[in-house]
């Protein structure tokens, strides 16, 4: 049971946070970042949503590596993502459907989540089950943490709430002349954030940092 | 893993069978939880015409809640044709107004839904569709007895720009547009404009456009004229 | 005609792949190192686009939508495969791009060594996929305007892919801080270049 949880297993929970995230270090899983991180709700369930499927993929994969024939073997991984996206997007269609409709395409694009391509054909191929679900997890709550982030500054400055809840109007921040930062709104903004992200990650591991 | 062609066949066949075998599964379970989700909606839609049901997100089962108030406010519903006569035995409810406007106009026919205010008022609402700049608006207008002056408003979009056009499908834009009329004095088809603010005000037949979403805001008001014009023909039977 | 040349525009400045919707960012960051990379990377994906969508429309239009098989049988009308859309969308994709591997590999080696990785992944490029599902949202009359898109929406990539190579390939001689350098400033330069492309909004002929 301790090797279920071993100092390995959470390295795989932790590196993805910060040393080896998906989408400011792997450069992956970029696409949907930007586009679901207007509001924090469904930013949020745009990340559990991957860190799901994610898991399972990688799951479900490492126990039919042995199994699956090399020469269709994209093909099997494709379909197997494919199943647990349409699942959980049926899921959401059924139990959360504001949310869902936010989503609208991109929950569809979570199959070309190249997240999932990358750690499948990277972790879960050559790796034991638990070890790959819990990769999973791991790159998951890594793209996730961006989208939070991401999502919490353009919300704020952009919306003026928190999850929803009117916080600038709360703070009174309205009445004294505080204007809403428009194109904090915009897409293009999200991609300017994520290059800050990088900027603040980099300068504080320097062995990040591109070589001339 | 070099296997032989015919495990790679029987592989995929069992590959595709299993997950197709799931995904049905999955999809016939829960097309019933799905099917009363758009329901609520379309029924939510309705009722934020006639300012009702904004607070269906604190309910404690919404779906319930939208029920009830819809039961309560919408007290007839009825179909007609372009003609503007009545078709009995069709459900307004059922009819997809988005698939209607892509048949021509003589093959189409309408719902409209029948509301008695708090004050007892009776109010006509009817469904509008349009497009805006990056996809379709919808919505509802609801007019009152006269058929003339309109007593509220409802419209959404799809993926117009959020905090500009998508501002279209809040309170204070559709607000604007009760007392506002359709006809004229002399009972001419004006419709409602939505105009900039550089553009001379009609009192009784304009409101605001939203500052950047311009173009969603035309969106709107095309929406209303060329959605209504077709109601004309019923409008002008059944006006008192 | 001018519906087409309207649309056409359309897809490729206003809702640019790329700047729009961000689809297709990963390889987007990738291969835009330098521009040959770039025009043939964008070449291929024009040409998935153009072939996958029109092909998946048929397929969503006879076999997918709600009611669509109605003319293999009349009671069938009630049938909804909506639901495996994805999975049949991302397998015709996959078919197509092997076919367009192995003509490239055939007819351009060095084209094909070029590409290296990059070619197998146009199949989980988001904006091939992302251009079927918005082709399933926006319901087109016709074929033939879903080649139009297809057609616009794999320019509008290419266009997009092609400049910002020109604009790395340049950025390289500035003095870029240290933890920008490479990555970080891309993703500021693809702001703002969205930015810019935002001024196109709201344009028709």
């Amino acid at each position: 049971m301790s090797q279920l949880f071993s100092s390995r297993n959470l390295k795989l929970l932790t590196n993805p946070l910060n040393l080896e995230n998906p989408i400011t270090v792997q450069v992956l899983g970029i696409c949907s970042a930007l586009a679901v991180t207007v509001k924090m709700k469904p930013a949020f369930v745009m990340a559990l949503s991957v860190i799901v499927v994610t898991a399972f993929s990688n799951l479900i994969i490492s126990a039919l590596r042995k199994s699956i024939p090399a020469r269709i073997r994209i093909i099997v991984q494709l379909v197997v993502v494919a199943a647990l996206v349409i699942m959980v997007d049926q899921l959401l269609k059924a139990f959360v459907y504001d949310v869902s409709k936010q989503l609208s395409v991109f929950v569809g694009l979570i199959i070309t989540n190249c997240i999932l391509m990358g750690r499948l054909e990277a972790f879960a191929m050559a790796n034991k089950p638990w070890d790959s679900f819990v990769d999973g997890i791991g790159n998951g709550m890594g793209y996730g943490a961006i989208l939070i982030v991401v999502s919490f500054l353009r919300e704020l400055l952009g919306s003026g709430t928190v999850w929803d809840y009117p916080v600038m109007e709360k703070l009174g921040a309205f009445s004294a002349g505080y204007v809403n930062n428009g194109a904090m709104i915009m897409p293009p903004m999200a991609m300017i954030l994520i290059g800050v992200i990088i900027w603040i990650q980099r300068s504080r591991n320097k062995n990040l940092i591109e070589s001339k | 893993m070099n296997k032989s062609n015919t495990y790679i066949f029987i592989y995929s066949t069992v590959l595709v069978v299993v997950v197709a075998a799931l995904l049905a599964l999955a999809a016939t379970v829960l097309k019933p939880f799905q099917q009363k989700n758009l329901e609520t909606a379309k029924k939510l839609e309705i009722l934020h015409a006639v300012d009702k049901g904004w607070d269906a997100g604190s309910a404690d089962n919404k779906n319930l809640y939208v029920d009830a108030q819809y039961n309560q406010y919408i007290t007839r519903a009825f179909v007609f044709d372009p003609a503007g006569d009545t078709l009995p035995g069709r459900l307004a409810f059922e009819i997809d107004v988005s698939l209607e406007m892509k048949k021509d106009s003589t093959d189409r026919v309408y719902p409209v839904f029948l509301c008695t205010r708090d004050d007892g008022a009776l109010n006509y609402i009817f469904p509008v569709q349009g497009k805006g700049l990056w996809g379709p608006i919808w919505g509802y207008v609801a007019l009152g007895e006269d058929l003339n002056t309109i007593t509220g408003a409802f419209f959404d979009h799809q993926g117009e720009t959020p905090g500009l056009g998508a501002e279209i499908n809040t309170r204070w834009f559709q607000k604007q547009f009760v007392n506002k009329k359709l006809f004229d004095e002399a009972g001419s088809f004006i419709s409602v404009k939505v105009l900039k603010n550089n553009e001379p005000k009609l009192p009784d037949h304009s409101v605001d456009a939203i500052s950047g979403g311009t173009i969603t805001s035309k969106g709107v008001e095309s929406t209303i004229a060329v959605s209504m014009k077709n109601y004309l023909p019923f409008i002008k039977k059944n006006k008192q | 005609m001018e519906n087409h040349i309207n649309l056409f525009v359309d897809t490729v400045f206003v809702h640019n792949m790329i700047f729009a919707y961000f689809l297709g960012m990963c390889s987007f960051l990738a291969v835009s190192k330098t521009v040959k990379t770039a025009v043939g990377l964008g070449a291929a994906v024009v040409f998935v686009m153009v072939i996958t969508i029109p092909v998946n429309y048929l397929l969503e239009k006879y076999l997918l939508k709600e009611g669509s098989l109605t003319w293999l049988s009349p009671g069938l009308a009630d049938v909804d495969l909506s639901f495996l859309s994805f999975i049949i969308f991302i397998a015709v994709i996959a078919a197509i791009v092997q076919l367009v591997e192995m003509v490239v590999e055939r007819f351009s080696p060095s084209l094909y060594n070029a590409l290296g990785i990059f070619l197998p992944l146009i199949a989980v490029n988001c904006a091939v996929l992302g251009g079927a599902l918005f082709m399933q949202q926006r319901e087109f009359a016709n074929v033939w305007e879903t080649v139009t898109f297809s057609f616009g929406s794999g320019i509008g990539w290419a266009i997009a892919i092609i400049s910002l190579a020109a604009i790395r390939e340049k950025i390289r001689y500035s003095n870029v801080p240290a933890p920008l350098r490479g990555l970080g400033i891309t993703f500021i330069l693809v702001g703002l270049m969205a930015f810019a492309f935002m001024g196109f909004m709201g344009f028709k002929l």
